[in-house]
């Protein structure tokens, strides 16, 4: 029965008669005596058995929440009516607590939200101009060939590159997403790099140790005396593992939450240091105060893990280099003082150096003073430790001082780094958000480097930002050809037009003030950039999107939207459901969702559990949804039927050449055989195909066969699966085992953990040891607008779920202070109107005494549709990169999945005011 | 005798993430009339709660009285169970925004994350709620037609759908308003305990589903069970409105939370959640639970040994649930799930 039903049955006069009102018994009875007459009790028997089904299989919810969790599916008569977690995983060992029962509120209403109005059904077709709303249901057939015609114009008549076939965050699974990464491979088109669309990269920890994402299995909480959540809210966001934060906490563990809100995890936390947004590279570096002058250094590690040894010059500002003590000497191998010899000496494990391990053998690398070296040129060159630099940084934070800038109390900075520099084992977290802001970058790296201070690696725990599973053997299923991978923030930024937001938000002067660069330096970067070459590819002219909420994720909303829809010619969206994007897509292909096509995940790292998706038998698809494996491969027919209809054979792609011997050739775009690749010639024709083809090629999940995922919904990943250590089959995941104990080199410039960048642009803005950055914020508008992840969806995913919804308010609202609000005469639940010169929306206001003055947040990633208008959160967020993410090209700063930047989503500010209900 | 089956809840480990709400609301109460039901919910605390205003609606005993009660409205109070216009908001021409095809008054979590206070020393945290499945249930002898009953073999209070005629003196009787009436089938309903799960021996929808393992389940009377350790033995964990006097099988481990700042900033040494506004929760026992609590936490961050903090800690999720009833002389049966 649905609402309607249960409205129409009732009728509204007889609920007004049957709620409310006192009501009083007239006598307490006495207790009776059950007649005996039970049988009535298996009505509910009964219902049980129902909800049970009548067959099973096993699922995930492979979106951009990373949580990954097993769960049993029950159908009856083909359809989906509940889903409950396997809770099966086995423990690691005895003194840890189990991952059970992993799965969240989210995951728990799937079996509503994919038979939910919004759910696509059929192909679709705009009617009328874009966005009007009005469309015909089309065959598939009709679709497919549509598609193609456009596709292949646009290669034909644009270039390779015109074509963008992406696949967003909404399928991270390895099984479905593998269906549009091959098509787009390839064809040669373009996608972006997702973590950087989103805003996702932690450049902090690039700066440090070439990797943005490392860290543990979050049961690795359970074993730390110290733990900073820093910009991250567990509690809501990272719903399965949250028990390990509690349990730990029960454990004796000293939890210190930061964040500018009183968040759920704060409450949790044994102490809430509340840092005014955007401020929190001031508190990190006033951590590293702290713990220089308290000499809390691990001195050994310091010096064989780390590049603070190397010696800097002094006089140029640059590491000094084998190439500046000797003519024609080498680019990368660096130097520290010996201490035992008394004269500088090459670093091993630095990439120049014959000895490729960190071991320091005889030489003991000096951390203070200052030396003179004799250069190429005879003369004396000034040098120093890179740790001298950095102490000197660090002396101009001091506590008392920054609290003045972050509102957190010295005596809360001071708990919270004892804490820390005590701890055997200690996890600095860094959440989603902290990148968002420009400081992000800063924060992150000044938090690596306390770890590195106070040793907190391998099995002392370390930074986490998120740890990925190394899965080998996916690559000649998801990449057979070279694909044109562009950056994210960069391509996003570009196509939509950004830079007319952040011209107009960010006054020149107020943003060169506060960053030390202004919009005008930020686009002669980007021109550079672009000269450059090799991770923009132009704006498309088709566009297929699977799984993307481009139009709700990307800044600037409504410019970025018609920036982007200008230049299309054909724009497809392949989604489960209507989405805001969808909204505006000329053509729209209904998917599968996680029930109802085979699936896998496992590189993604908060537990080391491979989970398998397995359709219950007889399960009916919804609609004519197809799986994204079948409509690549529709459309890989589609598109070589229409080629072969312009009689193209192939096309060269010039940017890309295949090596074959001695020779070199152009990789060909071939058409003819775009099906046969597509299935590796006819063995992978379906979602089943490709998991079964994956367990069997990914060595990580061996030995384990489909067969015992169909029996269990799970596999447990071996321990080739660790990517900087082993993930021993008994104890939590650490980061870095490899390089602390098998001394083996980091992947960055120096070969060692790096506090010291001499790009040129990190010297002239004074940023090559960690240093506080400022909020960016202008103060045309009075408010911070900061948008933190929701405990009600996972970005715009199960946003819009009925059941979610009723445990909200059923429509957006933002968060205010109640101060905040009174001064302004709003109300709890008043319709508000937030704008700024980028542009505004309309929502409610609900009085958050948890939330700082001078704030208005709102939860992030409602859809736009919610809003009046149409028009979402994003509208008042104006486009800003950051000046250091945008360096490229120069050792592990150059753009690959582990060097790229992010939008600045929380750096605008804006008004507010009320408005007539 | 009656032998009890009970539940206790650590809101230490509560994450307000309403899994719980929802595993039980696709188990028993998306159907059939219940739609608006909420067998189980959690809400933010400080608060109105749900149904709003409900813990001044009366009820309870006063003595061997049953004390007067108030029935909760249905939009104001419980809240609709809202549907929303995707299809026009979605498929339709136009702009029309996604909304409630009726406006929203009430909800189940409405005040969710709210609390009290002023920034920076707001406070709140999450109550879970499900009947109480009491050992002197007001409910029970609320009702005219002797239609709700306490099973002897488990103690889980049940309301007979066939003598029930929906009076809803039970509504009105129940100090948690945590009993329903179905306005379609005309007869009351609320949790029952997952009898149907519990039989196969699998524990509660919201207790198993719980991922933040903030639930145990185990007889009352069951000396190795948590129940028994919690309640009586380390008495940290407490019944909800224990002046009410129906004797609750739900029991609470109280919240901890961190310290307050005062005028600079500085952290104080005084109670961030104020203890009159638990004490008013779970009465004047709660100081010595809390007090319990962080001792033994204590000993914990000095590297002691501490059975308590073991149990909380519950290192395997199937040994929270000791559903096998133990013999009376042999302790310490095996579990199941």
């Amino acid at each position: 029965m649905d609402r309607r039903e249960f409205l129409t049955s009732t009728g509204l006069c007889g609920l007004g008669l049957a709620f409310g009102g006192p009501l009083t018994a007239l006598a307490a009875h006495a207790a009776p005596t059950p007649s005996g007459a039970r049988a009535w009790e298996h009505l509910y028997r009964r219902e049980f058995a129902t909800t049970r089904g009548d067959s099973q299989g096993f699922a995930f919810h492979c979106s951009n929440c990373q949580g990954n969790c097993a769960w049993r599916v029950f159908a009856k008569n083909g359809r989906v009516i509940r889903e409950e977690q396997v809770a099966a995983y086995p423990p690691v060992n005895p003194r840890i607590p189990d991952a059970n029962p992993r799965g969240c509120n989210k995951g728990i209403v799937h079996s509503k939200e994919m038979y939910q109005g919004d759910r696509l059904l059929n192909p679709l077709r705009r009617k009328g101009r874009r966005g009007a709303g009005a469309w015909e249901r089309i065959s598939w057939d009709e679709a497919l060939r549509a598609i193609a015609q456009g596709t292949v114009e646009a290669m034909t008549r644009h270039g390779l590159g015109a074509l963008m076939v992406y696949c967003g965050t909404g399928i991270l699974s390895q099984g479905r997403r593998a269906g549009p990464l091959r098509l787009g491979s390839l064809l040669g088109a373009q996608r972006l790099y997702p973590a950087s669309a989103v805003g996702d990269m932690f450049t902090g920890a690039s700066l440090a140790y070439g990797l943005a994402t490392v860290g543990h299995s979050l049961d690795a909480w359970f074993e730390c005396d110290a733990i900073l959540l820093w910009g991250i809210n567990p509690l809501v966001t990272r719903m399965p593992d949250a028990h390990y934060l509690t349990e730990a906490r029960y454990n004796g563990a000293r939890i210190h939450a930061i964040s500018p809100d009183y968040t759920p995890s704060a409450k949790a936390a044994s102490q809430w240091l509340p840092v005014k947004p955007g401020t929190d590279a001031h508190l990190a570096m006033s951590l590293l105060h702290v713990l220089l002058r308290d000499g809390h250094v691990d001195e050994a590690f310091v010096r064989e893990q780390t590049d603070l040894p190397f010696l800097v010059r002094l006089d140029t500002g640059d590491l000094l280099r084998h190439r500046d003590l000797r003519q024609g000497g080498k680019d990368d191998l660096y130097y520290a003082w010996d201490e035992a010899s008394g004269k500088a000496a090459p670093m091993p494990g630095t990439p120049g150096h014959f000895k490729k391990t960190l071991r320091l053998g005889e030489i003991r690398p000096a951390l203070g003073g200052r030396f003179e070296v004799k250069g190429a040129n005879g003369k004396p060159i000034p040098v120093a430790p890179v740790l001298e630099l950095v102490r000197a940084e660090a002396a101009k934070f001091p506590p008392e001082a920054t609290a003045k800038v972050t509102g957190v109390h010295p005596a809360q900075l001071e708990r919270m780094a004892t804490d820390f520099a005590k701890a055997r084992k200690a996890i600095i977290n860094i959440g989603f958000s902290l990148h968002k802001y420009v400081s992000g970058t800063m924060t992150t790296w000044a938090a690596a480097l306390a770890c590195a201070l106070t040793g907190h690696a391998g099995e002392r725990g370390g930074l986490d930002t998120e740890n990925n599973w190394s899965l080998d053997g996916i690559g000649p299923l998801s990449s057979p050809k070279p694909a044109r991978f562009a950056s994210g923030f960069l391509s996003e930024w570009l196509n939509g037009d950004m830079a007319m937001t952040m011209r107009r938000h960010y006054p020149e002067a107020p943003l060169k003030a506060a960053a030390g660069y202004d919009g005008t330096d930020i686009e002669r970067h980007v021109r550079e950039r672009l000269e450059r070459g090799g991770s923009y590819y132009g704006k498309p002219r088709a566009l297929v999107l699977f799984a993307d909420n481009m139009f709700r994720r990307n800044k600037a909303e409504v410019q970025y939207r018609e920036a982007v829809l200008k230049d299309l010619d054909l724009f497809v969206v392949v989604n489960h459901r209507m989405d805001s994007t969808a909204l505006w897509a000329d053509i729209v292909l209904p998917a599968t969702s996680h029930y109802e096509a085979w699936d896998i995940r496992g590189e993604l790292g908060y537990h080391r559990f491979c989970n398998v998706t397995v359709p219950p038998p007889g399960l009916a698809r919804v609609g004519e949804a197809r799986s994204e494996w079948e409509i690549g491969l529709g459309l890989a027919q589609a598109i070589a039927a229409e080629a072969a209809r312009r009689n193209i054979e192939a096309i060269p792609d010039p940017d890309f050449l295949a090596q074959e011997g001695d020779k070199a050739a152009p990789v060909m775009r071939d058409f003819k055989r775009l099906v046969a690749d597509y299935t590796m010639d006819g063995k992978l024709a379906t979602d089943a195909d490709v998991v079964a083809w994956l367990m069997t090629n990914v060595p990580q999940i061996a030995p384990w066969t489909p067969e015992d995922a169909r029996k269990r919904g799970f596999v447990v990943l071996s321990p080739d699966a660790g990517f900087t250590s082993p993930l021993y089959a008994n104890r939590p995941y650490n980061s870095f085992e490899r390089n602390v104990y098998l001394r083996q080199p980091y992947k960055t410039m120096s070969g060692r953990q790096q506090f010291f960048i001499d790009h040129p642009v990190f010297k002239k803005q004074g940023w090559s040891v960690p240093t506080a950055t400022n909020p960016l914020r202008p103060s045309t508008y009075p408010f911070a607008f900061y948008t933190p992840h929701t405990r009600w969806g996972v970005h715009s995913q199960w946003r819009a779920n009925a059941q979610l919804l009723r445990l909200q308010r059923g429509e957006p609202y933002v968060w205010l202070n109640p101060a905040t609000a009174k001064a302004k005469a709003v109300a709890e639940g008043d319709r508000l109107r937030v704008f700024n010169d980028t542009g505004e929306f309309r929502a409610r206001a609900k009085l958050m005494p948890a939330v700082p003055p001078g704030a208005v947040v709102t939860d992030h990633a409602w859809e736009p549709f919610m809003f009046e208008g149409r028009t979402g959160k994003n509208a008042v967020v104006a486009g800003l990169m950051s000046l250091i993410e945008l360096v490229d090209g120069w050792g592990h700063l150059t753009f690959d999945p582990n060097w790229d930047g992010n939008m600045l989503a929380h750096e605008s500010s804006v008004d507010f005011e009320k408005v007539p209900s | 005798m009656t032998r009890q089956l009970a539940m206790v809840i650590d809101l230490n480990k509560c994450i307000g993430c309403q899994t719980c709400t929802l595993a039980c609301k696709s188990q028993w109460s998306d159907r059939d009339g219940r739609q608006f039901m909420y067998w189980n919910h959690v809400e933010t605390t400080p608060g109105q709660g749900y149904p709003r205003g409900w813990r001044e609606a009366g009820g309870g005993w006063d003595g061997d009285r049953l004390k007067p009660g108030r029935l909760p409205r249905l939009r104001e109070d419980y809240g609709f169970p809202a549907d929303f216009n995707y299809d026009e908001a979605l498929f339709r021409e136009g702009d029309a925004p996604l909304r409630p095809t009726q406006p929203m008054l009430w909800g189940p979590n409405w005040d969710e994350d709210q609390g009290s206070g002023e920034f920076p020393n707001g406070f709140f945290f999450y109550l879970p709620r499900l009947c109480n499945h009491c050992s002197r249930p007001a409910c029970q002898a609320a009702c005219p037609r002797q239609a709700i009953y306490k099973r002897a073999e488990d103690g889980i209070v049940l309301i007979d759908p066939e003598r029930c005629r929906g009076y809803r003196y039970c509504v009105a009787a129940c100090p948690y308003k945590k009993i329903y009436f179905n306005p379609l089938a005309e007869r009351s309903e609320k949790c029952i305990f997952c009898y149907p799960r519990l039989e196969k021996g699998i524990p509660q929808a919201c207790a198993f589903q719980c991922v933040g393992r903030a639930r145990h389940v185990a007889w009352r009377d069951d000396r190795e069970g948590a129940v028994w350790k919690l309640v009586e033995e380390w008495k940290v964990a407490l019944p909800l409105g224990p002046e009410h006097g129906t004797q609750p099988n739900v029991f609470y481990v109280p919240p901890l939370s961190p310290p307050p700042l005062d005028a600079e900033g500085r952290p104080t040494d005084a109670p961030r959640l104020p203890e009159d506004v638990l004490v008013g929760l779970f009465g004047p026992t709660v100081k010595a639970a809390l007090a319990r609590l962080e001792a033994e936490i204590a000993r914990r961050q000095a590297g002691q040994p501490s059975a308590m903090i073991d149990l909380l800690i519950a290192f395997r999720h199937g040994e929270m649930f000791r559903l096998d009833r133990p013999q009376p002389k042999a302790k310490g049966q095996g579990e199941k799930s």
